[in-house]
């Protein structure tokens, strides 16, 4: 039995229910191979089901139904798994002639279900059986890569989830940072340690004045070396005095002098740390993958990289720094307070657990705030980064009074939240302070009361060190008060800048191979992808481009053409079956290696703000001047640059400086030229230029194809005169796959395309005749 | 058609005002369909960061005809002529001193003195029209996108380095 179990092939355990079925279905000979644990159960509740895959039959075993249900392959025909919207079945048309729903599941196992129907298909198609048995084994792999505990996918099958990984880890990741500088940090402790100790002197020397050198005082001191000061002045007070002063002001020097020593190197700690942590986080930014943005806005990346980064920065120096200062302070007070009264000491003590109540209390309060705070900040921010760089479209729809109002809304939320979180804020340290206060009410009273009675041990003095001690004491309560308020925001931070910082970089095999020089041989096997596991933007796409060949791809609008190119020039990486060039599967490519092989040419030309010399040569770094000047020929670029009065100088994105729509398309050409790509793929290059710009960079763009494999997405199809294959895309599947001249003759989707787009071309060529 | 770059063997004459004359050697004037073009324009390519090297020679449609790769491939005749004409087309002040700096609704008004004599100018934003290179050399640009240059802003006196620093 247990022999069994091992060699099934599952998504998860199986239910107790099930397990008899196995062992009978082995005693019968048909043993079961892969079982997928469902979630659902025919009538849509939830309830866990199982579906037993054998090579025969499939049976079902759900705690809704009496029994089990068997389903012979031989019986089903046209096999689909059919995503709907939360749930998905699979379905089959039985010997009935009537489709017939046989599982029903949530999107957990798509996968999987899709596999298996295609399963039943292809055995049923008579393909060899241990091929498919072959690819069940490796979907079944790929299900198994997800954490189990939040099901994110994992980087590799078995790796530790992220998300789910211990704290502890979070505080070395950040204490990385610090470490670097624990010997300016255990020197600052060290001159901490000092000023503190410092700062304890002057209530004694003050007490010691009110006893022994003002008179009516008792007259003695506690203090030997203040009463050996004393004794050297033949007990003098106005020189005792004089004395004292002097040694009142040498230790303010002592404590603040060294103090500015201490807030320098503090500050370039700080600062040295937080701009290492800038440098990790915008350096993993740009390995992320393309999926990372497509999720997180861009300006809240931004946001994490220059805001969160300092405030966890000053949070950090606040552990390492002044918590242990306070520490020592605290302590330091405690011990004086005890070794001048023990008595009058726990009395001021009292307030203490009122105050570690509060700030308990407080900071659950003030938690979730925080971290809303942060995202209506962000909201606030999206709103900037969304709307000023558009700020075309906005007026040109009269936006300007919508966008307005959307950003005072979400401003209005941001202050919304913040004056919530003030009302704590503010409220919080000031109830901590008047507690602490309190304390020195009661040494007024009680001390005050024993001194007038003349109890031993208790002098004016006494009480005037003791309520300078005891409001010392309060700057480090508040602070370990107000420490929980700047650990919530630091934690919030933190949470941001390790969804960063640990965020899955793109996928890099380790044994990748730097490829030399593509033939350009461009092979789908079976592709498919989908973007949410909802909709498969590509479904089974097969095809192979010949080196050399210009590749039209043509199709409606979220046909998936671009996803196409997406997945090749792998910006995603999650895709099902093979992408391979020149016969290798491309995950086996070094990343860098692998795109600086294709040039591609975006639809919209995104241009840095630098020079035109520097963005042409951003994709060869250190490129010669001619090498650029000939880039800059090839793409038709050279003579409009030379007008320019700065030349390769000219800074774009400047005020003043006129570079087209058109020109930027060829200056982006020419950086693709630079790179001599062995394949180039052009995303629509053509589509938002004046037909005369289109010459220019189609005569560009046809000096440069010369031999090279290229893909060319247009919905222009004059764009396509020099294609000699067309792949015409709809709904995720290859439709069409040929030579102009046979898809003509197939009068299919292109024919109809070309027809309508001939029809437009002629009846403008028309109105403008009439016109003329 | 590939670039013409100007050797030796191609000379360079003074044709009017600050346009040039190109007699082009026999191989390049096979390559150029012409051996004489008159009424080039010589223009920097990198006007800022190289100005002595490519030295384009644009013809009255603004279109390149040919390349000084720098003055040490032409012979000195002609290197001297197209220093000349560029002289006369790329006027950029050297400023010795600033005299003053007054500031208005964000606008910046700089009064200096230069190589060519005191002029006042306003500049528009300071981020983006002042640059400071690590070397000291100055690029400044008023608001009616005139060009001035500060060799080594190190050198400045005191009070001129004081006024540029507060806005870098």
């Amino acid at each position: 039995m247990e022999n069994l179990l091992k060699m099934l092939l599952k998504n998860k355990e199986l239910p107790a229910r099930a397990l008899p079925l196995v062992e009978s279905l082995a005693e019968s000979g048909d043993k079961a191979l892969f079982a997928i644990v469902g979630d659902m159960g025919l009538d849509g509740k939830y309830g866990e089901t199982t579906l037993l895959f054998t090579a025969k039959k499939a049976v079902l075993c759900d705690a809704s139904l009496e029994g089990v249900r068997e389903y012979l392959y031989e019986d089903m025909e046209d096999v689909r798994a059919k995503r709907m919207y939360g749930n998905a079945t699979l379905s089959a048309k039985m010997k009935s002639g009537k489709r017939e729903i046989f599982f029903r599941y949530t999107y957990g196992v798509a996968a999987l279900c899709d596999a298996a129907a295609l399963f039943i298909s292809h055995l049923n198609e008579g393909k060899s059986f241990n091929e498919e048995y072959a690819i069940i084994s490796v979907a079944y792999e790929k299900a198994l890569s997800v954490c189990p505990k939040c099901g994110r996918p994992l980087l590799h099958p078995g790796a530790e989830c992220i998300m789910c990984r211990s704290k502890k880890k979070i505080v070395k990741q950040l204490s990385k940072y610090i470490l670097p500088h624990t010997k300016t940090l255990v020197f600052c402790i060290f001159l901490s340690l000092f000023t503190t100790f410092m700062a304890l002197v002057p209530p004694a020397i003050t007490g010691f004045i009110v006893d022994a050198v003002f008179p009516g005082g008792s007259g003695t001191s506690t203090i030997p070396i203040l009463g050996a000061i004393k004794n050297a002045f033949q007990g003098e007070p106005k020189k005792v005095l004089t004395a004292m002063i002097i040694l009142l002001l040498s230790t303010y020097i002592l404590q603040y002098g060294i103090g500015i020593i201490r807030s320098y190197l503090m500050r370039m700690v700080g600062n040295k740390t937080v701009a290492a942590l800038r440098n990790d986080i915008y350096r993993k930014a740009q390995y992320l993958p393309m999926k990372f943005y497509d999720k997180t806005s861009t300006g809240s990346v931004i946001n994490r990289i220059s805001g969160d980064s300092a405030t966890l920065q000053s949070f950090m120096l606040r552990i390492t720094q002044e918590a242990v200062v306070h520490l020592f302070q605290l302590v330091g007070i405690v011990v004086i307070m005890i070794s001048l009264n023990p008595g009058l000491t726990l009395l001021s003590l009292l307030p203490i657990p009122f105050v570690v109540f509060a700030s308990r209390f407080f900071s659950k309060k003030m938690r979730p705030l925080y971290r809303r705070i942060w995202r209506r900040w962000t909201k606030v921010s999206s709103v900037m980064a969304d709307t000023i760089p558009c700020i075309k479209v906005v007026k040109s729809f009269t936006g300007e009074e919508r966008s307005t109002a959307v950003f005072e809304e979400k401003n209005e939320d941001w202050l919304n939240m913040e004056l919530r979180l003030g009302k704590i804020v503010t409220a919080f340290p000031q109830i901590i302070s008047f507690c602490v206060t309190c304390g020195s009410l009661i040494i007024w009273g009680i001390g005050g009361g024993k001194v007038i009675d003349g109890v031993g041990g208790y002098s004016a003095g006494l009480i005037v060190s003791f309520i300078s001690y005891a409001s010392m004491f309060y700057n480090p309560v508040t602070f370990f008060a107000n420490l929980s308020d700047s650990f919530q925001s630091a934690l919030a931070s933190t949470e941001k800048i390790l969804d960063i910082l640990e965020a899955e970089p793109e996928i890099e095999l380790p044994n990748s191979v730097t490829p030399d020089h593509f033939k350009g041989k461009i092979e789908f096997n079976h592709v498919s992808f989908s973007f949410d596991r909802t909709k498969k933007v590509l479904d089974d796409v097969t095809f192979t481009i010949n080196p050399g060949e210009v590749v039209g791809i043509v199709g409606t609008t979220g046909s998936g053409k671009s996803t196409l190119v997406n997945l090749l020039m792998r910006f995603y990486d999650g895709y099902s079956g093979e992408i391979l060039v020149d016969g290798h599967n491309i995950k086996n490519f070094n990343l860098a290696g692998y795109r600086s092989q294709i040039g591609y040419v975006q639809q919209e030309p995104q241009m840095f703000s630098d020079t035109i010399f520097n963005n042409i040569a951003y994709s060869v770094p250190g490129s010669t001047v001619e090498d650029v000047m000939a880039a800059a020929d090839t793409a038709n670029a050279h003579g409009f640059i030379c007008r320019q009065p700065d030349g390769y100088d000219t800074m774009l994105g400047e005020r003043g400086v006129g570079v087209s729509g058109g020109e930027k398309q060829r200056l982006s050409i020419a950086r693709a030229v630079l790179m001599r790509p062995s394949m180039l793929i052009f995303d629509e290059a053509t589509a938002a230029v004046d037909s005369e710009t289109e010459h220019l960079i189609q005569d560009a763009i046809d000096k440069l194809i010369e031999g090279k494999t290229t893909l060319m997405i247009a919905h222009r199809l004059s764009t396509l005169r020099r294609a000699n294959r067309i792949l015409v895309v709809d709904n995720g599947h290859i439709i069409e796959n040929g030579t102009p001249e046979e898809l003509m003759a197939l009068k299919g989707k292109y024919y109809k395309l070309v027809q309508i787009q001939s029809m437009a071309a002629e009846s403008e060529r028309m109105r403008r005749e009439e016109r003329f | 058609m590939n670039r013409i770059y100007v050797t030796k063997d191609d000379k360079i004459e003074k044709y009017e005002n600050h346009l040039v004359k190109l007699t082009l050697s026999a191989a390049h004037s096979e390559e150029a369909g012409e051996g004489e073009i008159v009424g080039l324009e010589p223009r920097r390519l990198f006007p800022v960061s190289n100005p002595d090297s490519y030295i384009t020679l644009l013809d009255e449609d603004g279109k390149e005809r040919a390349v000084i790769r720098s003055y040490s491939e032409i012979d000195e005749a002609s290197a001297a002529t197209v220093k000349q004409s560029l002289a006369d087309y790329y006027l950029v002040p050297k400023i010795l001193r600033i005299i003053s700096k007054a500031e208005k609704y964000g606008t910046l008004r700089w009064t200096v003195e230069t190589d060519r004599g005191i002029i006042a100018f306003d500049i528009r934003n300071r981020n983006h029209d002042i640059h400071v290179m690590r070397s000291g050399f100055v690029r400044v640009r008023d608001a009616n996108d005139n060009r001035y240059i500060i060799e080594d802003c190190n050198k400045l006196d005191k009070h001129s380095y004081a006024l540029l620093i507060a806005d870098t």
